[in-house]
C-alpha cells in the first residue's frame, strides 16, 4: 500500500458501431505519493481514459483502480462524487470554469460542497491560493473576463482548494500560448515540490519534461517511462512510437 | 437557404425531446385557444339564434276566453303585418305535484307534428317530443332550474274530476317566447291536445292564446295598439312582447357571459404567453450556438429564417393536433355552456374558427421566434459565445446575497444563481407558473364566495326558510294555522304588485306584512323600511336601472289601475335574489287600499330550531289535493354557477399541466445548455442528488414566485369579476372570498408543481456521464 494510486489490469472499451474499440488494454500502474507523472500519447492512445478512470469520472470495463485507501470499482455513483470531492483536484484543457459565478465562487465552490459550515476557513484559503497563483486582484471577476492562462490559474485554484491527495491534470497547458504554459507549468511544479501528487495527460513533451517521471501510452497499452527533465528525449521517443 | 434547410432538419433531429415538448406545447396552447373561440362562437347572441331557429314569435297574445271568438283570432292572423300565426293555443292554469312540492304550472296544448308548427317551436334539450296516443308530459325546462325536475321523473295532475293521473316526463323543452320576467305565466308543462282534452273534457274552461311571427319585429308596439283597437275592451288580459323576453333572457345569462367571456379571454391570452415564452426561452438557450452560426457565416436575417423556419414546421405539425383536439374534446364542456345560455350547440366546425386557429397560432409563433431570433442575430458574436444571451451580473443579486447570508446549502444556492443568472427566461417561466396560479386561484375564489353565500342565503337575501300559498283558504285561516304551528317561528305575507313608472319601466314590488323583525334581512346600505310607513328597500339592479339612489322617492303606477302614482321613499338596499335585483319592497299597508286584492296569498316561514318539516308538511297539507301548500327552500345558488365553478377549475387544471410541461421544457433546455457546467460540477464532487436538488432549488423558487405575484394577480380578477357580475345580477357588493390557508396550501403545490417539472430533467443531468460532456468539449 505505500504507492498512492495503483491500476491494476485496466481495461476500457466502448461500442463503435457494432464493434468494440479497446481504449485501455490492461494497464497497470503505480504512482507513489509526491510524485509528478506525465503521460505522454497520440491522440487516441487512451491516456485521457487512463485519467478518467483514476479519476473516478469514468468506470472501467475490467481491472481495479486505488486511489489512496478507496478502491474505485466498489463504489456507487454518490460514493464516487464525495470521493472525487475530497481526494481529487482537476485541471481541463478547456478549464470548465463556471460562467455565472465570480473567480472566488468557482474556486470555492468544491470546499463549499465538502465543507458546508466553515465558510471563514474556506474564504481564507481560498484568498490565499489566488494571491499565491497571482489572480487576487481578478477574484470578483467572471471567467469570461480573464484571458486563457488566467482562467486555467483559477482551475488550478479550484482543484487545490480541497488540499486533493491527487492531481489530474488533462492537458492543462494544450490550450495556452507558450507563456502562458509555462507559468502553468511552473505553479504545478511549485505545488509538487511542495508534496503534491501530480498526474497529467499531455501532447507536449516541453510540458512532460516537467514531470519527475514520463510514462508514453499506444493503443491501449503503457509501451515506456523515461524520467523527466530532457524535453527533446522525449519528443524524440514520441517520434519514435508513432 | 439549403444551408438553412440543412440546419433546420439537424436541430430537429438532435434535439427530438425538445421539438416534441414544443409542439406539445403549440398544441396545448392550439387546443386552448379553439376551446376560447368556440366558447365565444357559443356565446354569440345566443337568444337571437335560437329564437331564428325556433322560429319564434314576435307576440303573444293571451285573451279572455269568455271574451275572445274565433272571428277576433282569425282578423288578427290576417293582418298585414303577421307573417306566421300558431293559431289558437289552448291552455289551462292547474297545480301540478312534483315530488313533494305542488306548483302552479300552464297545462299547453301543442301540435304532435313539427310540420303543424309553424311559429314558436320548442326546442328540446334533454329527452324527445311528445309521440302521437301518448299520455305523456314534456316539461319547461325552467321547472328543471326551480324544482329539479328530470326526464322519467312523474308528475301528478289534478283532472276537472278531482282524480289524480301521473304522467311521465319524456323531455325538457325551451320555449323561445316564456318570459322569466314581468310575466305572470307560471312554468309551462306541454300535452298533446288529446291528452289535455283527457284530462279537462270542457273545452270552454281552457284558454286561449296566438302568437303571432311579424314582417318588422321591431313594430310589436305598433301591432299591439292595433289589435286593441280590434278587440272588445278587455278581450285581451296580457301579452309578451319578443323584445322582454330577448332582454330577461340576455339578463339572466349575464353571469354566463361575465365568466365565459373571462374563461375565453384568460384562455387566449394564456395560448400566447404559452407559446411566446416557450419559443424565446428556446431560442435564449441557443444562443451561444447562434454565436457558433454566425461565425461561420450565416447573416443575421439567415439565423432568423432558420429559427422561424424550425418553430413553423413545429407549429405546422401541433397547430393542426391541438385544433383537431380541441374541436373533438369542445362538446364536453360547451354543450352545457350552450344549454346554460338557453341556446342551441354550435360545433367549432366552422370556416372563421378553424382558420384563425390555423393562422393566429403560427403567427404568433412567428411573432415570438422573431422577437427572440432578431436578438440573437444583432448579438456579438463573441459575447454570444461566451455567454450566450445573458451576461452574468457583476455583483450577485440582493435575493442571492440573501440566501448566501441565511447560510442555504451551497445546491440551492447554485439553484438560485442560476434563476438570476438569467433573468429573463426565469421571468418568463414564472409568468406562465403564474397563469398556472392564477387559474387555481380564480377557481378557489369563486368555490369559497359561493360556498359563503351556500352556508349564508341571507345574504343573497333569501332570508326565510319555507313558503306557503294559498288557494281557496282565507287569509285569516292561513295566518292562524301558521301562528299555531309549533315548527313556525315567524311569518310574513306578500303580495307580488306589478307597477310601472312614468316612463313605462314596469317592475315588481315585494309589497309584506307580518313578523319582518324576525327575519334575518339583509340591508348593504341604508336601513330597513320602518313599520306601517310609506318608505321602501330596492335591489341594486332597480337602482342602477332607474338610476335612483338611497333617500330618492320613487312614484309608479299600479298596473290596471289609473289613478294617482303611489310613492315611497326609498331607504336601503338589500339582496334582491331574483329578477336581476330590479324589485322594491314595501309595507303592505303602504298600498293595500289600491290594490283588486289585498290580501296575501304568499306566505314566507321562519321555522323554529326544531321544526319537524315532514310534520308541518302534513299539517298543512292532510290530503293529497290540499288548497295550501308548503315549499322549502331548495338550493339557493342556481345549477349552472356551480357548473361554471366546475369549467373554471377545469381551466385552471389545463393551465397547470401547460405550466407543468412549460417547467419540464425550460428545465430540460436548462440542462442542455448546462450540460459542460453540470459535467463540471459533478467532476469537483457533486453527487446526483445534489444535482437535481441544485435543478429542482431553481424551480422550486420560480414556484415560490410564481405563487407570490400570482395569488394576488389571482384574486384581484376574480374580485373584479365577481364585482362586475354582482353589480350586472344585482346583488349589489359581493363578499369575496379567499380562505388565506389555501393560498398558504398554493405555495407548496406550486414548488411541487415546478420540483415535478425539473425533476425529470435534473434525474437526466444527475445521469449524465462526465466524460461524455468533456469528450464534446
Amino acid at each position: 500500500m505505500s504507492a498512492l494510486v495503483e491500476l491494476v489490469d485496466l481495461e476500457k472499451t466502448y461500442p463503435v458501431g457494432g464493434s468494440t474499440f479497446y481504449a485501455l488494454r490492461g494497464v497497470s500502474l503505480q504512482v507513489q505519493r509526491g510524485d509528478f507523472v506525465a503521460i505522454m500519447g497520440p491522440s487516441g492512445s487512451g491516456k485521457s481514459t487512463l485519467l478518467h478512470l483514476t479519476g473516478g469520472l469514468d468506470r472501467p470495463t475490467a481491472g481495479r483502480v486505488r486511489v489512496g485507501e478507496h478502491w474505485l470499482q466498489q463504489m456507487n455513483e454518490s460514493e464516487l462524487a464525495r470521493f472525487r470531492r475530497a481526494n481529487i483536484g482537476f485541471v481541463f484543457q478547456f478549464f470548465h470554469l463556471i460562467d455565472n459565478l465570480t473567480v472566488q465562487a468557482n474556486v470555492e465552490l468544491p470546499a463549499l460542497l465538502l465543507e458546508k459550515k466553515n465558510k471563514k476557513a474556506i474564504r481564507q484559503r481560498s484568498t490565499a491560493l489566488l494571491e499565491r497563483l497571482g489572480i487576487a486582484a481578478q477574484a470578483h471577476k467572471h471567467p469570461w473576463e480573464l484571458s486563457g492562462g488566467q482562467q486555467q490559474r483559477v482551475a488550478i485554484a479550484r482543484a487545490l482548494i480541497n488540499s486533493p491527495t491527487l492531481l489530474l491534470g488533462d492537458e492543462p497547458t494544450g490550450n495556452l500560448d507558450s507563456a502562458s504554459g509555462q507559468e502553468v507549468l511552473h505553479i504545478l511544479e511549485e505545488f509538487n515540490a511542495l508534496g503534491q501528487t501530480i498526474l497529467m495527460v499531455t501532447h507536449d513533451a516541453v510540458a512532460a519534461s516537467r514531470a519527475r517521471h514520463v510514462l508514453f501510452i499506444r493503443d491501449g497499452l503503457l509501451v515506456d517511462a523515461l524520467p523527466g527533465g530532457d524535453a527533446q528525449r522525449i519528443a524524440r521517443r514520441v517520434t519514435e512510437l508513432q | 437557404m439549403d444551408a438553412i434547410w440543412l440546419k433546420i432538419k439537424a436541430d430537429l433531429r438532435s434535439r427530438r425531446l425538445v421539438a416534441a415538448l414544443i409542439t406539445l406545447t403549440i398544441a396545448a396552447a392550439s387546443m386552448l385557444l379553439t376551446l376560447a373561440l368556440a366558447t365565444l362562437v357559443n356565446m354569440d347572441a345566443p337568444y337571437e339564434r335560437t329564437f331564428e331557429a325556433l322560429n319564434g314569435a314576435h307576440l303573444w297574445l293571451y285573451f279572455d276566453r269568455q271574451l275572445v271568438r274565433r272571428r277576433d283570432i282569425e282578423r288578427i292572423a290576417a293582418l298585414p303585418e303577421v307573417v306566421q300565426s300558431t293559431g289558437v293555443q289552448y291552455s289551462v292554469n292547474s297545480r301540478v305535484r312534483i315530488g313533494n312540492t305542488r306548483v302552479w304550472v300552464s297545462l299547453r296544448a301543442i301540435p304532435e307534428s313539427m310540420e303543424d308548427w309553424p311559429v314558436n317551436r320548442l326546442w328540446i334539450e334533454q329527452g324527445r317530443g311528445l309521440q302521437r296516443g301518448q299520455l305523456e308530459a314534456l316539461a319547461g325546462k325552467d321547472l328543471n332550474d326551480l324544482y329539479h325536475l328530470q326526464v322519467g321523473d312523474r308528475i301528478g295532475i289534478t283532472r276537472a274530476d278531482g282524480k289524480q293521473v301521473e304522467l311521465p316526463v319524456i323531455g325538457l323543452a325551451y320555449n323561445p317566447m316564456w318570459d322569466t320576467y314581468r310575466n305572470t305565466q307560471p312554468p309551462y308543462v306541454y300535452l298533446s291536445e288529446d291528452t289535455l282534452r283527457a284530462l279537462y273534457p270542457e273545452q270552454e274552461s281552457w284558454d286561449r292564446s296566438l302568437g303571432l311571427r311579424l314582417a318588422d319585429p321591431e313594430a310589436t308596439q305598433a301591432v299591439l295598439t292595433q289589435i286593441e283597437a280590434m278587440l272588445r275592451p278587455d278581450t285581451l288580459v296580457t301579452h309578451t312582447d319578443w323584445h322582454d323576453v330577448r332582454r330577461a333572457a340576455v339578463f339572466g345569462a349575464r353571469i354566463n357571459f361575465i365568466f365565459l367571456g373571462a374563461f375565453s379571454l384568460f384562455a387566449i391570452v394564456a395560448a400566447v404567453l404559452v407559446i411566446t415564452n416557450n419559443i424565446s426561452s428556446t431560442v435564449l438557450a441557443q444562443f451561444r450556438q447562434i454565436g457558433v452560426l454566425k461565425a461561420v457565416g450565416f447573416a443575421p436575417g439567415q439565423i432568423v429564417l432558420l429559427y422561424v423556419g424550425e418553430y413553423v414546421v413545429l407549429a405546422a405539425i401541433g397547430t393542426p393536433i391541438g385544433l383537431a383536439a380541441g374541436i373533438v374534446l369542445s362538446p364536453l364542456p360547451l354543450k352545457n355552456v350552450a344549454a346554460s345560455l338557453s341556446a342551441t350547440f354550435r360545433p367549432p366546425w366552422n370556416l372563421a374558427l378553424v382558420a384563425a386557429v390555423l393562422t393566429a397560432v403560427p403567427l404568433i409563433v412567428i411573432l415570438a421566434t422573431l422577437t427572440s431570433a432578431y436578438r440573437g442575430a444583432r448579438a456579438n458574436i463573441i459575447k454570444a459565445m461566451a455567454v450566450g444571451a445573458e451576461p452574468p451580473r457583476h455583483r450577485p443579486s440582493l435575493p442571492m446575497r440573501l440566501a448566501t447570508a441565511l447560510g442555504l446549502p451551497m445546491t440551492w444556492l447554485l439553484g438560485l444563481n442560476d434563476v438570476f443568472a438569467r433573468p429573463w427566461r426565469s421571468f418568463l417561466t414564472t409568468l406562465n407558473l403564474a397563469l398556472g396560479v392564477i387559474g387555481i386561484v380564480f377557481g378557489l375564489t369563486l368555490s369559497e364566495t359561493l360556498d359563503t353565500y351556500r352556508n349564508d342565503p341571507s345574504l343573497l337575501g333569501v332570508v326565510y326558510d319555507a313558503v306557503v300559498t294559498r288557494g281557496q283558504t282565507g287569509d285569516a285561516q292561513t295566518r292562524h294555522l301558521l301562528s299555531r304551528s309549533p315548527d313556525v317561528e315567524a311569518f310574513y305575507g306578500q303580495v307580488m304588485v306589478d307597477v310601472e313608472t312614468a316612463d313605462g319601466r314596469s317592475f315588481q314590488v315585494r309589497a309584506v306584512e307580518g313578523n319582518l323583525a324576525a327575519f334575518p334581512f339583509r340591508i348593504t346600505q341604508g336601513r330597513f323600511f320602518a313599520p306601517g310607513s310609506d318608505e321602501a328597500i330596492a335591489g341594486q339592479g332597480l337602482l342602477d336601472w332607474l338610476g335612483l339612489s338611497i333617500g330618492d322617492l320613487i312614484s309608479v303606477q299600479i298596473k290596471g289601475e289609473h289613478g294617482v302614482p303611489v310613492t315611497w321613499r326609498i331607504v336601503g338596499q338589500y339582496p334582491e335574489p331574483v329578477n336581476t335585483g330590479q324589485m322594491l319592497m314595501v309595507n303592505l299597508s303602504s298600498l293595500a287600499r289600491r290594490l283588486k286584492e289585498p290580501q296575501p296569498r304568499t306566505y314566507y316561514l321562519k321555522l323554529s330550531a326544531n321544526a319537524d318539516t315532514a310534520r308541518l308538511k302534513k299539517y298543512l297539507e292532510p290530503r293529497p289535493d290540499a288548497d295550501l301548500n308548503l315549499a322549502l327552500v331548495g338550493q339557493a345558488i342556481p345549477g349552472v354557477v356551480i357548473y361554471l365553478q366546475m369549467a373554471i377549475f377545469a381551466l385552471a387544471a389545463v393551465v397547470i399541466g401547460i405550466a407543468l410541461v412549460n417547467v419540464f421544457n425550460t428545465s430540460l433546455l436548462t440542462v442542455h445548455e448546462k450540460m459542460r457546467t453540470v459535467g463540471m460540477l459533478k467532476t469537483v464532487g457533486m453527487t446526483p442528488a445534489q444535482v437535481i436538488t441544485m435543478i429542482g432549488a431553481a424551480a422550486g423558487f420560480l414556484g415560490v414566485l410564481a405563487t407570490l405575484a400570482g395569488v394576488p394577480a389571482g384574486f384581484a380578477l376574480t374580485r373584479t369579476l365577481l364585482a362586475t357580475f354582482s353589480k350586472a345580477y344585482g346583488f349589489g357588493q359581493v363578499q369575496v372570498v379567499l380562505n388565506p390557508l389555501y393560498a398558504l396550501g398554493l405555495l407548496p403545490l406550486m414548488v411541487a408543481v415546478s420540483v415535478l417539472g425539473s425533476w425529470l430533467p435534473g434525474r437526466r443531468a444527475a445521469g449524465i456521464s462526465i466524460v461524455d460532456v468533456l469528450r464534446h468539449e
